[in-house]
């Protein structure tokens, strides 16, 4: 049998197709084969992401070109080009140009998850405060509003005298 | 222990059992977290990236994170024993291929690895056998939980977990599980799936991790946000696609056994007698095969092997597994000649 795709070789790979309750069947040599079943795609790495997004949103890089962090030394720009933080301290230096970047990388830019096992009592609260608006805002969504006005008096009798910094 | 005595065994995860066992080979949790008060390590001098592995290699050893916990320091070894410790899924490629002090502590079972001086100053994985990411989150969070009584964590109430780089920050949870996907890959339903977990925000990668190329129909799905959600939403989101995709792998084989029982049939006998009888096997070849004798093991048409074994075949024939084996390094047709005589061995003796 000749390959269905070049008509010259043998084929010697035979591939089927189910589509729906429709099957095809391709008979290939080996050359085209590889060809066909080598079209997946690879999957973008993290920094592969980060490096296109950064290049996105060049706009801030102008601001932040001029950015240096005073704790470990690291430009804005030589932050842009590796991909990679100096020290926990950029987040607050960079923060008006990593912010747009983690916003569309994230889709949020609040953390609502784990809080060290070790962080102060203020720190627990605020995280706890942030994670109830966010419930308090899907119980709207839902129109739930028994379970909203329960979570937004959890809420009053959480915030007390924190400042939810938001 | 040393990386020698790891050579004839494999990891606990290996086993082929837990939820989903035909498809899901496994499932990982790693956690990226820096300690305070040092700079991440692209800004780190030496004399700080030592500070650090000194201060979390004490801090792992006198935690009760595990039983007969193994450090090794990276800097000591040779090339070929961090191949092997890649290939166990001990240590990622981007940490072997490092420079400087770093180090790796993992337990006895192989279960548990606390990578020193990665990307970040620490990296924490679970991997288990099978779908089972609530089970693997409790352990995880239980080792962080007992770290962060000795270390004090980089962590903002805004951003989360402070990592080197921001695709970690918030929880520093990457989720990956690992599924064998040959009938979706052989009638090219694979892409399907591709479309269907990005739109989750997941992605899939091949064997290794980042950057690795899919080969023997393994793939690897993880989250790639970290930040905006809880761990348990993380996981809930991954959770609920993998039995859509393993129930759609299940019915691409019946497909296939109902359109071309011979020729799928003919294809899995053949690569068992490969297995059995080549006298050279590449390590892209091998994967093929395993890969369709695993899928005839599910199908009930090969009874004589156990999915441990063939599991373990994926990462006992990989090249620094091979040398480590031998203790010397070779070069790919003696590797060839070497993995071919290991599996008609291992597949004798059952």
């Amino acid at each position: 049998m000749k390959c269905d795709s070049c008509g010259k070789k043998i084929a010697t790979v035979h591939l089927t197709e189910i589509v729906g309750t429709e099957k095809k069947e391709k008979h290939l040599c080996e050359e085209c084969a590889h060809n066909v079943t080598n079209h997946f795609p690879k999957a973008p790495s993290p920094s592969d992401i980060l490096t296109s997004i950064i290049n996105q949103v060049s706009p801030e890089i102008e601001e932040m070109s001029k950015t240096t962090c005073p704790v470990c030394g690291i430009s804005y720009l030589e932050f842009r080009s590796q991909g990679r933080l100096g020290c926990p301290m950029d987040y607050d230096v960079f923060q008006k140009g990593l912010l747009p970047l983690i916003e569309r990388m994230h889709g949020s830019s609040q953390h609502v998850g784990k809080v060290p096992a070790n962080a102060s009592e203020e720190v627990i609260k605020k995280n706890e405060l942030i994670q109830l608006r966010k419930e308090l805002n899907k119980a709207v969504e839902k129109e739930d509003y028994e379970m909203a006005a329960e979570i937004r008096d959890k809420i009053y009798a959480f915030s007390g005298n924190i400042d939810n910094g938001d | 222990m040393e990386i020698k005595d790891l050579s004839d065994k494999t990891g606990e995860w290996l086993r082929g059992t837990g939820k989903e066992s035909d498809i899901v080979i496994s499932s990982r949790i790693r956690l990226a977290r820096n300690v305070t008060g040092f700079p991440f390590l692209l800004r780190a001098s030496l004399r700080q990236r030592k500070e650090v592995e000194a201060l979390l290699k004490e801090a792992i050893i006198n935690s009760d994170i595990t039983k007969e916990l193994s450090y090794i320091n990276l800097n000591t070894v040779t090339t070929i024993d961090k191949l092997f410790l890649v290939e166990r899924h001990l240590i990622s490629k981007e940490h072997a291929d490092g420079d400087g002090e770093r180090g790796v502590a993992f337990g006895k079972t192989e279960t548990i690895s606390l990578m020193i001086n990665e990307e970040d100053h620490l990296r924490i994985q679970v991997i288990r056998a099978g779908l089972e990411l609530k089970n693997t989150w409790t352990v995880i969070d239980e080792i962080d939980n007992c770290l962060s009584q000795k270390l004090s964590f980089a962590y903002s109430s805004k951003f989360g977990y402070l990592t080197a780089c921001p695709t970690n920050v918030g929880t520093g949870m990457r989720a990956s599980v690992m599924l064998h996907l040959p009938a979706l890959g052989m009638t090219k339903h694979i892409d399907k799936v591709f479309n269907a977990v990005g739109k989750l925000g997941l992605v899939v990668r091949g064997l290794y991790g980042e950057g690795t190329k899919v080969s023997g129909d393994l793939y690897q799905i993880s989250n790639q946000f970290t930040l905006g959600k809880t761990e348990s939403e993380i996981l809930a989101i991954i959770e609920s696609v993998i039995p859509r995709i393993t129930s759609y792998e299940r019915m691409a084989r019946k497909a296939l056994v109902l359109e071309s029982k011979e020729q799928l049939e003919d294809r899995i006998w053949r690569s068992y007698g490969m297995l059995k009888a080549a006298r050279m096997i590449t390590s892209e070849e091998i994967l093929q095969l395993l890969s369709q004798v695993r899928m005839g093991v599910n199908l009930g048409l090969i009874n004589d092997i156990e999915m441990k074994t063939l599991n373990e075949l994926f990462i006992l024939t990989l090249p620094g597994h091979l040398q480590k084996l031998q203790g010397c390094e070779l070069d790919s047709t003696q590797r060839n000649i070497i993995r071919a005589s290991f599996v008609r061995k291992r597949l004798e003796d059952l």
